[in-house]
C-alpha cells in the first residue's frame, strides 16, 4: 500500500506557484515523511531545481479562469484522481502548509474519502461556517483531500469535472455567483451528488480547516526551513484605530490565503 | 526584519484569549483516535463511561455516530494514554502562556 501527497502548481503572471509547492512539498516531506508527485506545466518547472520530486507530471493547463489580481489556474483538480502513484493520496492546495504530523491520523480513519467541512480563522474566533448559498449547503474545502482509488472516488472526481464543465449550471442551481471556479464548491455538490443529497460524516475530517484570514499575517519566528514556529499578528480595529496582537503557534497546520503573505514567508527564508 | 523588532515596533500585544483557542484547536485534534472500527475523542465523557460499566466487551457510538463493538478495558486503556499525554502537553503549553501575563 503506497502513501503519498500531490500537489497542483501552476505559475500565473503574479505568483510563482511553483516556488510554493516545493516548500510545501519540503514540509510534506519533512512531517509527514511521504513523497511528493507535482502536477505542472512545462511554463512553470524551473530547469535548475535542486528539489527531487517522486514524480512530476507535465499537463497543459486550462486556464480560463480569472480573479481580480489575474489569472487563477485551478481547473483540472478532478485529475488528481487519474494522476496520482499512490494507493493512498493526500491532495493538498500548494498554500496549506503542514506544520505538524496531524494529517497522518487521517490514514487510521477514513474509508475512502475525506476532506475538510468545518474551518477556523487563527485569531478571529467564532468564524462563520462558509456556505455555497444563503439557503445552499455548507461549504466542504478542496484544500486538504484524502482518498484511496475505489469505484466511489472515481465517481466524486468524475462529478467534480461534470461541475467543472457545467459551472454556470450549478452556479444557477444553487444561486451562487462567484464568478469564478471555486474547487470547494465543486467538491461540495460532486459529493452531495454522489452521496445522494445525503451527508455522510465519515467524509469529513474531524477537525477544522485553519485559515489566515482577513487582517492577520503570519511570519517565521526564525529562520530555519522546517522549524514549526510561527508568529501570528492581528490588526484588531478598535474604535477607529488598529491594536495590532499576536500570538505564537507551533506542531498546527493551516491554509495561508493571502498568497502575498506566503511569498513572504518563502522569501524571509532565502 | 526580525520578528521581535517586528511586534515591537508595531506595539503588538500578546493576545492571550487567541493563544488559549489556538491551543484547545491543536490539542483538541490530537485527542483523536481511531480504534475498533470507530473513530474516538479521548475526552473525559467517553473515558467515563468506558470506565462505569463492567463489562468485557460494549457497544458504544463513536464520533461519526455509528454503534460500535468494542473491547472495553483495551479502549479505555488507549483512550486514557492519549489523555493522558495530551493533556499533560496542553497544561505545559498553557503554563507557558500563562508566564507571559
Amino acid at each position: 500500500m503506497t502513501r503519498g501527497a500531490i500537489l497542483f502548481a501552476f505559475n500565473t503572471e503574479k505568483f510563482n506557484y511553483y516556488e510554493m509547492a516545493e516548500y510545501a512539498a519540503k514540509r510534506i516531506n519533512h512531517f509527514l515523511k511521504l513523497p511528493v508527485t507535482i502536477v505542472t506545466d512545462e511554463d512553470s518547472y524551473p530547469k535548475d531545481t535542486e528539489y527531487v520530486w517522486d514524480k512530476v507530471i507535465k499537463i497543459t493547463p486550462d486556464k480560463n479562469n480569472t480573479r481580480v489580481w489575474g489569472t487563477w489556474i485551478n481547473k483540472g483538480r478532478w485529475q488528481a484522481f487519474e494522476f496520482t502513484p499512490y494507493d493512498e493520496t493526500l491532495l493538498l492546495d500548494v498554500d496549506y502548509i503542514v506544520n505538524s504530523s496531524n494529517l497522518l491520523k487521517i490514514f487510521d480513519f477514513y474509508d475512502d474519502f475525506c476532506c475538510h467541512n468545518t474551518i477556523d480563522f487563527l485569531m478571529q474566533p467564532n468564524a462563520e461556517q462558509e456556505k455555497i448559498s444563503h439557503y445552499g449547503y455548507n461549504s466542504l474545502w478542496a484544500t486538504v483531500v484524502a482518498f484511496k482509488k475505489t469505484n466511489k472516488v472515481k465517481n466524486i472526481f468524475n462529478c467534480m469535472k461534470m461541475v467543472q464543465n457545467n459551472y454556470e449550471f450549478y452556479m444557477n442551481l444553487h444561486s451562487f455567483n462567484t464568478g469564478i471556479y471555486r474547487n470547494d464548491y465543486a467538491l461540495t455538490i460532486a459529493l452531495s451528488i454522489i452521496n445522494g443529497h445525503l451527508t455522510d460524516n465519515r467524509d469529513f475530517i474531524p477537525w477544522n480547516l485553519l485559515h489566515i484570514g482577513n487582517n492577520t499575517q503570519i511570519y517565521k519566528s526564525n529562520k530555519n526551513e522546517l522549524d514549526s514556529e510561527f508568529t501570528v499578528t492581528f490588526d484588531n480595529w478598535q474604535r477607529g484605530k488598529i491594536r495590532k496582537e499576536y500570538i505564537t503557534i507551533n506542531d498546527l497546520d493551516f491554509h495561508v490565503m493571502d498568497k502575498e503573505l506566503y511569498v513572504g514567508i518563502i522569501e524571509n527564508e532565502k | 526584519m526580525d520578528i521581535k523588532n517586528l511586534l515591537t515596533e508595531s506595539k503588538a500585544r500578546f493576545n492571550h484569549n487567541s493563544a488559549k483557542a489556538y491551543l484547545a484547536e491543536k490539542f483538541k485534534s490530537k485527542l483523536i483516535l481511531a480504534e475498533h472500527g470507530g473513530l474516538w475523542k479521548a475526552d473525559a465523557e467517553t473515558i467515563s463511561l468506558l470506565n462505569s460499566f463492567t463489562s468485557a466487551n460494549l457497544v458504544i457510538i463513536d464520533t461519526f455516530n455509528n454503534p460500535v463493538k468494542v473491547d472495553r478495558q483495551q479502549l479505555l486503556e488507549k483512550l486514557q494514554q492519549i489523555y493522558e499525554t495530551t493533556m499533560e502537553q496542553w497544561y505545559a503549553e498553557w503554563q507557558l502562556l500563562e508566564s507571559k501575563r
